[in-house]
């Protein structure tokens, strides 16, 4: 979950303070404390294939659901590809197969009709989430409450962004860097909008378990969470510091001394926004999504932060919009901080979109 | 698919990142590998396609070089290097991708560029395991599709061949260990020194099998056990005008 100006501008709770694209002086919050001070505590939502199988429901009666959900599925045909480029029937179907595996603890075979199977979940529940799932377009991912990303297994819900595939390369350009360069494997890494953690847990498992430490930050209580639980599910709460605020503002007091910075900002134009894929749009949120009127108001003071924080030598790696984002945010991270940094490149997702900005502080 | 990139080395090191002894605390969140109920199995998705339909003769790999290393084929390949080889891409997405999409497009297209020969997986939520998947199919559509020279005077099988051979085969040593059975990722190396023989012998499976020490029958039930071998052993039979193995 990351901040962005639109979300700033909330009326309720910033009425029209900031609105000019300058951020001010760097380390400076361009958030209210205010924002994100109430100790509210948010309790992460435990995924489904975590729950325990307290339920069991007869063979036939699981059909039954599997049955009319697939009906359900196969009723879409294209019509969501159509309208917003969505999820078509084959698609529906494939997550309906991965929600009965994570619903359904023993998947042994040969059972007859009236043979009980443990759930997860109760079979009336299961209407309920396919139905979310088709009419409102909930997405897949909040309603098993996961996301497989790269060799994990990520705990998300509502109010946290989910982790893209074209993410996971964020981390492979970290292992690149840190394999030939010691001092940064052992150095201090931020996440800045971490989300559910994504990005700091995959770093943490390049930098090795002699490697250095990952900070990761964001500006949503929820994502906090959602983080926390995550870190702590693979056992990395010694290595990976969650600190509630927005970008670098719980990083005072690491000015001049991280080896790296990474961030997946939110980079989307707001007048894009309504025009999303209904999973996007109507449900993640807009605070991880929404970069202003060019989409990129995170981005430009994430660049402008790394000048400041990164120590010398240090990385850092952006995700984009894409294509001419990526050059844009080249040409402004020359123009504003040339002289700050080094070996700047522009690197392709796997679908071949100019997607991520990275380079080297001086 | 419409765009490719090259396949970095990079990359490959997370294909084992789960064997790495930092990711122990990861295991107790593996997913389990069984089998979901047999009614769900309705919607394949995983293809396994390839574009060559005539075999690859890896001249350069043929026994009679003995120097250490020059017999080594594909498979002999670490899965890192093997991804060297490889051109990686996802399936083609429309539109900006990114943050605007939700869908699992986790698919992935490995070619192996000196080969041609293209594997793909898509029946995993994460991008990762398809990946290896992939890999892992790459493996045996080598094996079926990549020929070496074999020397047959005299043969020597290698030991993976032995391998995968029936206990009863009369060259078979007792120290080749249990029979290696098409679902262990190390009968693909069998497989394609068996598929080398066939190919020596011009299909003929009685001939290949004097070689192997085996009855006909115990051959034929060997090349019957696996489809895809079945497939290419048969395939070749056809060319020659030979009847199919049943």
């Amino acid at each position: 979950m990351k901040l962005t100006l639109s979300s700033v501008y909330r009326p309720h709770s910033f009425p029209k303070l900031l609105n000019c694209s300058s951020f001010g002086i760097l380390g400076r919050p361009f958030c209210s404390s205010a924002l994100s001070s109430s100790p509210t505590c948010v309790k992460p939502q435990v995924p489904l294939f975590l729950r325990p199988p307290i339920y069991s429901t007869k063979l036939c009666d699981l059909k039954k659901w599997h049955d009319w959900a697939k009906g359900v599925s196969l009723s879409i045909g294209s019509t969501f590809v159509q309208s917003d480029n969505g999820a078509d029937s084959n698609m529906l179907c494939r997550e309906l197969k991965w929600l009965m595996e994570d619903a359904v603890e023993d998947h042994s075979l040969g059972m007859e009709d009236d043979d009980r199977v443990k759930m997860r979940i109760d079979i009336e529940e299961l209407y309920c989430l396919w139905t979310q799932r088709v009419q409102e377009r909930r997405p897949f991912q909040y309603v098993v409450g996961c996301e497989h990303w790269r060799d994990l297994v990520l705990s998300v819900q509502e109010g946290v962004l989910i982790p893209r595939p074209e993410t996971e390369l964020v981390v492979d350009f970290v292992s690149d860097v840190v394999s030939e360069n010691e001092d940064l494997r052992s150095g201090v890494w931020a996440d800045l909008g971490t989300g559910s953690g994504a990005l700091a847990i995959g770093i943490c498992g390049v930098l090795g378990s002699e490697g250095g430490r990952v900070i990761a930050t964001d500006l949503s209580p929820v994502a906090v969470a959602v983080a926390t639980y995550n870190v702590q599910r693979y056992c990395l709460q010694d290595k990976i510091d969650l600190r509630e605020g927005s970008w670098f503002e719980p990083l005072k007091d690491m000015e001049g001394k991280l080896a790296g910075l990474v961030s997946n900002p939110p980079y989307i134009p707001s007048e894009d926004i309504s025009g999303l894929q209904a999973e996007v749009g109507r449900h993640e949120p807009r605070l991880a999504l929404d970069g202003g009127i060019e989409g990129m108001d995170a981005l430009h003071h994430l660049c402008v932060g790394a000048a400041l924080m990164l120590k010398p030598g240090g990385f850092f790696a952006f995700e984009t919009n894409g294509e001419q984002q990526c050059c844009a945010l080249v040409d402004y991270i020359k123009s504003r901080s040339g002289r700050s940094f080094c070996n700047l490149e522009i690197r392709a997702d796997f679908a071949g979109i100019q997607r991520f900005v990275i380079g080297f502080h001086q | 698919m419409a765009h490719k990139i090259l396949f970095r080395p990079t990359l490959v090191l997370t294909l084992t990142f789960h064997k790495t002894p930092f990711s122990v605390s990861y295991h107790p969140f593996r997913r389990s590998q069984q089998q979901p109920f047999s009614f769900l199995n309705t919607h394949p998705t995983a293809r396994t396609t390839n574009n060559t339909h005539t075999h690859l003769w890896c001249s350069n790999f043929s026994t009679t070089t003995t120097t250490e290393g020059s017999e080594k084929c594909y498979l002999y390949l670490t899965d890192e290097d093997l991804m060297r080889q490889c051109e990686m891409g996802t399936f083609k997405s429309s539109g900006p991708g990114g943050q605007h999409r939700n869908k699992r497009e986790s698919a992935v297209r490995l070619k192996h560029l000196p080969t041609g020969i293209i594997a793909q997986a898509s029946e995993d939520r994460s991008q990762h395991k398809n990946r290896a998947s992939a890999l892992s199919r790459l493996r045996s559509l080598i094996a079926l599709k990549v020929r070496k020279t074999v020397d047959l005077d005299p043969y020597s099988p290698p030991r993976e061949l032995l391998q995968i051979l029936p206990p009863k085969s009369s060259i078979r040593g007792s120290d080749c260990g249990p029979q290696i059975g098409p679902n262990n990722p190390r009968f693909a190396l069998g497989m394609q020194a068996l598929l080398d023989l066939v190919f020596a012998v011009e299909g003929s499976v009685s001939d290949a099998a004097k070689y192997l020490g085996l009855s006909t029958g115990a051959l034929s039930r060997l090349i019957l056990s696996d489809d895809s071998l079945r497939k290419e052993v048969n395939d070749l039979r056809a060319s020659k005008g030979m009847k199919p193995l049943k």
